[in-house]
């Protein structure tokens, strides 16, 4: 079978720009296709993550992506689960040439999520909740991760300022990321003293409303070797979906994110422990603690000590530096493109590029991570889940 | 499998089935034969263990508070009801439930007793709704 991996990766700036969705993409493109033939000597297939159509009043982004891309004919679809679009169309990706299908897969994704306000897109988020029962209750986003962060601190020892220390860490992180959408480091007070949104979660504790796009190119090795990239492996790829209302599923224990990662970890041949760097879907502080527990990152209850260095987390912990982008909380969470970011950070950690950024790492981060693993979830937590486990392939590429 | 059934709108693992009766006052679960698992609203098959053969059965009213929070910064369409509580509750018939709390949030804790109720959608409530949804009551859990 051919070895997937991931031969060059491009983005848009992350936050809001006058730029229409499909243009971010073009910006993403440019990127990733620097030095290379043009995408129709390459790709033969296309995915486009994306969440909503509300946003810009669009569908077919597979069609238009393709287009703007000059994919001409070829096989080009939309992925939809809500924020986990990006991870799927990547999954489709790999799939797609471990398959043999194709020797190269372009996945994309693109949200424009500033196009209507906030009321579109609050609207825009709550139809990933179930109609029926949680839509007619008139719940948000933000309020179903508080529904899960209350029901956390009552049973752990986790505070409400330990999720600040999260969101403190994740703005370190992406002060540092020239991609990030925030450029600035806050404090805990900045958090803890910000403006409720749905208690026991603050606006800090929320990733922001973000326009981007990203795209990953999926290649065999032999076509990364022959282009003379720098290549990731895309080792192992899960995916699990729970049900939809939230009420239903265990909201302490992330099932759908653990099963995910463990298919994810089995096909890479690897465990938990293995993981330098992992990326896992902070859209809310909560989030990092129950995905370092799902992930197996942290003992039951302890996954809120995922601010802290290495040497100072309890006893069972590994040693994985967690959201080394900024995460989605500050590196920014344009839905459909969020998964696809994810893989962007890894590939820049894994090759070395990340390495030269400005200012001192976190504190007991690797400093030539080798392995990493991606959580990305779509609707409320585990909704969907898609997991993959990314390594250095040092010897593929240039 | 009850490959016999006809799930038409009167159904009650169907939506409109499900609500019709909950209009009349009874709170309808799905009961997986197989299993046990209480399914609500009800439907086809049981979440728990696939089975498809699932029965219906009226679900106590009563429950706890499992989790809580309030609403501030609501859909377009609930923007005069904020902040308003919403919580998961336990049903004492093993079903869990989200769903508005007819009390400020600061008077919530886990563990709380409630009981469920419906009411008549708003004005509001009616305006968002779907064509199919326009008779459907709306749940909401008050203290007890």
């Amino acid at each position: 079978m051919p070895r997937p991996v991931i031969a060059a990766v491009g983005a848009s700036r992350l936050g809001r720009t006058a730029l229409p969705g499909r243009d971010l993409f073009s910006v993403a493109v440019d990127e990733a296709f620097e030095g290379l033939p043009a995408p129709a000597e390459l790709v033969g297939a296309l995915y486009a993550g994306n969440q909503s159509e509300r946003y810009e009043n669009q569908i077919m982004h597979g069609t238009l992506l393709a287009e703007w891309a000059g994919l001409r004919y070829v096989p080009a679809e939309r992925v939809e689960g809500c924020a986990a679009a990006g991870a799927l169309a990547l999954r489709h990706a790999v799939t797609d040439v471990r398959n043999g299908e194709h020797d190269a897969v372009l996945a994309c994704g693109v949200e424009k999520m500033t196009a209507g306000g906030t009321d579109v897109a609050t609207a825009s988020l709550a139809a990933a909740f179930d109609r029926a029962i949680e839509q007619r209750s008139g719940v948000t986003a933000p309020s179903q991760y508080a529904l899960l962060a209350r029901r956390y601190l009552h049973e752990t020892e986790a505070t409400e300022r330990d999720l600040a220390r999260i969101a403190v860490k994740n703005h370190r992180n992406a002060a540092r990321n020239p991609r990030a959408q925030f450029g600035e480091t806050i404090d805990v007070d900045t958090v803890l003293e910000s403006q409720p949104v749905a208690p026991p979660l603050k606006l800090f504790d929320c990733a922001p409303v973000t326009d981007g796009a990203a795209v990953v190119l999926v290649t065999s090795a032999e076509t990364a070797a022959e282009l003379g990239v720098p290549a990731v492996d895309l080792a192992g790829t899960g995916a699990a979906a729970n049900n939809i209302a939230v009420a239903e599923r265990d909201m302490t224990h992330i099932e759908g994110a653990r099963i995910a990662a463990e298919r994810a970890y089995a096909e890479a041949g690897v465990t938990a422990a293995d993981i330098d760097i992992a990326e896992v879907h902070d859209a809310f502080t909560v989030s990092e603690a129950l995905l370092s527990e799902a992930a197996g990152f942290a003992p039951v209850g302890t996954g809120y000590q995922s601010h802290r260095p290495p040497a100072e987390r309890d006893d069972g912990w590994t040693d994985v530096a967690l959201s080394t982008s900024g995460g989605l909380k500050a590196r920014g969470h344009p839905v459909g493109a969020t998964g696809l970011l994810q893989a962007v950070e890894a590939y820049e950690q894994l090759t070395g590029v990340a390495g030269e950024r400005p200012g001192d790492p976190p504190e007991g981060a690797p400093s030539s991570p080798e392995t990493a693993l991606l959580l990305n979830e779509g609707g409320v937590a585990d909704a969907v889940t898609v997991a993959h486990v990314l390594t250095a392939a040092p010897e593929v590429g240039r | 499998m009850s490959r016999d059934r006809a799930l038409d709108a009167e159904h009650p693992l169907t939506l409109p089935g499900f609500f019709d009766a909950l209009a009349d006052g009874d709170l309808l679960g799905g009961v997986c034969a197989d299993c046990g698992q209480v399914l609500l609203p009800p439907r086809p098959a049981c979440y728990a263990c696939g089975s498809r053969d699932v029965t219906v059965a009226e679900q106590p009213r009563e429950g706890t508070v499992y989790t809580h929070t309030a609403v501030h910064t609501p859909p377009p369409a609930l923007a005069d009801d904020a902040p308003y509580t919403v919580a998961v509750v336990e049903l004492d018939g093993g079903g869990r439930l989200l769903g508005r709390v007819d009390a400020d949030h600061d008077d919530v804790t886990i563990g709380d007793p409630v009981e469920l109720r419906v009411r008549e959608p708003t004005a509001a409530e009616r305006e968002a709704a779907l064509d199919y949804e326009a008779a459907w009551p709306v749940h909401l859990f008050e203290p007890r």
